[in-house]
């Protein structure tokens, strides 16, 4: 067997199998007529310990962490320690925030993150542009595991497929699986995922530098002999700098649980003592990131022709290096690293326009079943709208990604300041929100990310969040004698 | 008690942000990895501890009340 079929062929098993895997849930409900609303996008809210973190888990080490880290270190260098400090960052933020929503989730029947501050601000319009910006940046994420599986599977076919039919088919089966059994298939399927991923990015990050220059070490002094600087900020880059990073961890940070599908998963918890359990143990998990560095580091040192995308860096040197049916396993890892993600994003993405926009703007309340169907209908248009853009408007992944953070992470004063602040007030949330998602975009789109101020370069959306804190908090308090504070409300348990 | 939580809570935050102007440098490589690559990954353990901390004063006061 050639080398190509191989690899194709452990791929394709790979594939199929999480799919049907994630089927299993939903075949099994539908001989009692179907799963319900609740079981389907929060997993019935019974979610124990472990499998509450497996499904985070399995969200954190998506096409980035495989991709994107080992692209970043190639290119980059030294800014990429970064993505090592914030998840343990944001597992204490979380520590905090996440024990104080599942509840007041669970005691109103929420399921969404504008289900949240709708109920927070007691406002449905609020409501809905939360959601309608939250979709807006969960697009490029979901566009971004695309993206990344395009790029894995043209890699591992040798260029025999190219990316279009690949993310077709791939996606395909992703919407298949959520289609049929929402969070639950993402949670059985997210469990095989990470192990798989654990091992091969454990074994090539060690492996590959071991290989080449005997040790880890071996291989940093023979990058810093070669590329003096390289490892230290701002590396490979002009402007990522002390200060960016600086800001940048504050923005990924808080920015974190932001995303709308976080806010889902604390949904499906069964009690807070679940989430706080977790937030104690996931921190762990981010010394995995170190590996797929090793791997980009490795790469740079060995491979003779520079590569157009950097984010290729972990598949080529696995393919000059090893057999075709190795280069399949690691696909077939990183092809999962890319589905399994997708299905939580388009599950949240779904549920966010169903309920938040499209049952909103009706005017009507959607009973639970018209919810169901529409939902599931939703997943399979936004499949298609994320293809599209991955296929017209690929983009290098780790831009893509900030950009979704500067974004979410505006939501912060609003959904913790309103959980926790006595004086929140719904007119302070809209002026804040909109500051700092117009301060987000302007700059942005004006290519000023990062920001040069006074020596410094400071993340965009750390520049937008200060000024929609201050907004925030101004106006709330300006307004908070006339309006009765709305967080009392929240904590009325 | 609410005094732990706080600089328990704050401990990460100065590690790992707070720090980065002092601990920009290749050299010395500490474990093999460069030594603000090593800074980062030991503000995960210090992290870990820390939430663990926070979690035995909450768990505490839990079974308390």
């Amino acid at each position: 067997m050639s080398d190509q079929t191989s690899a194709l062929l452990i791929i394709f098993l790979f594939v199929i199998s999480v799919t049907i895997l994630g089927m299993i849930p939903g075949m099994r409900d539908s001989t009692k007529g179907g799963m319900k609303l609740e079981d389907w996008a929060v997993g019935g809210r019974n979610f124990g310990r472990w499998l509450n973190w497996f499904i985070l888990a399995g969200e954190i080490y998506t096409a980035f962490a495989f991709l994107g880290a080992s692209g970043w270190a190639y290119a980059r260098g030294g800014p990429t320690f970064y993505i090592l400090g914030y998840g343990a960052l944001a597992y204490l933020v979380g520590y905090y925030i996440l024990p104080a929503m599942s509840p007041v989730g669970r005691k109103y029947n929420l399921m969404t993150q504008p289900d949240l501050i709708e109920h927070l601000y007691s406002s449905k319009t609020l409501g809905i542009l939360t959601a309608v910006i939250g979709i807006a940046f969960l697009l490029p994420y979901l566009q971004l595991q695309l993206t990344g599986l395009g790029l894995i599977i043209e890699t591992c076919s040798y260029g025999q497929i190219t990316r279009v039919p690949a993310m077709l088919i791939a996606f395909t089966m992703v919407a298949a699986f959520v289609y049929l059994s929402g969070l639950k298939g993402v949670a059985t399927t997210a469990v095989v995922k990470d192990v798989i991923m654990i091992v091969a990015i454990m074994f090539f990050g060690i492996y590959l530098p071991t290989h080449y220059f005997g040790s880890i070490g071996g291989m940093f002094e023979a990058l810093d002999a070669a590329k003096p600087g390289f490892l230290s900020l701002p590396g490979g880059t002009k402007n990522l700098d002390v200060s960016w990073v600086m800001s940048t961890l504050v923005v990924t940070s808080l920015g974190f649980y932001m995303w709308p599908h976080f806010a889902t998963n604390s949904f499906s918890a069964k009690n807070p003592e679940v989430l706080r359990h977790n937030a104690v143990y996931l921190p762990l998990y981010q010394i995995c990131l170190l590996f797929p560095m090793l791997v980009g580091f490795t790469a740079l040192l060995v491979l003779a022709t520079p590569l157009k995308t950097p984010d290729m860096a972990f598949m080529v040197i696995v393919q000059q290096l090893f057999p075709g049916w190795v280069l399949g396993l690691v696909g077939g890892a990183g092809a999962l690293a890319c589905m399994i993600p997708a299905g939580d994003l388009l599950l949240s993405t779904s549920m966010l326009f169903t309920r938040n926009v499209y049952g909103r703007t009706l005017g009507k309340e959607l009973t639970a079943h018209e919810q169901g169907r529409m939902a599931r209908f939703v997943v399979l248009a936004l499949t298609a709208i994320a293809l599209s853009l991955a296929i017209f408007l690929p983009n290098m992944l780790v831009n893509l990604l900030l950009t979704g953070y500067s974004g979410v992470t505006q939501f912060f004063p609003m959904i913790v300041l309103g959980l926790f602040w006595k004086k929140a007030t719904r007119i302070g949330a809209y002026s804040g929100l909109i500051v700092g998602e117009i301060l987000v975009f302007g700059l942005i789109l004006g290519k000023l990310d990062p920001l040069a101020v006074g020596g410094m370069n400071l993340n965009a959306g750390f520049v937008a969040l200060f000024f929609n804190l201050i907004t925030y908090v101004a106006v709330s308090l300006a307004t908070c004698s006339a309006e009765h504070p709305v967080s009392a409300k929240a904590r009325d348990l | 008690m609410m005094l732990a939580k706080i600089i328990l809570t704050a401990i990460p935050f100065i590690w790992t942000i707070g720090m980065v102007p002092f601990v920009n440098q290749v050299k010395p490589l500490v474990l093999g990895v460069p030594f603000f690559a090593f800074w980062m990954i030991a503000g995960i353990f210090v992290c870990f501890l820390c939430i663990h901390g926070l979690y035995y004063i909450d768990s505490k006061k839990n079974r308390a009340g």
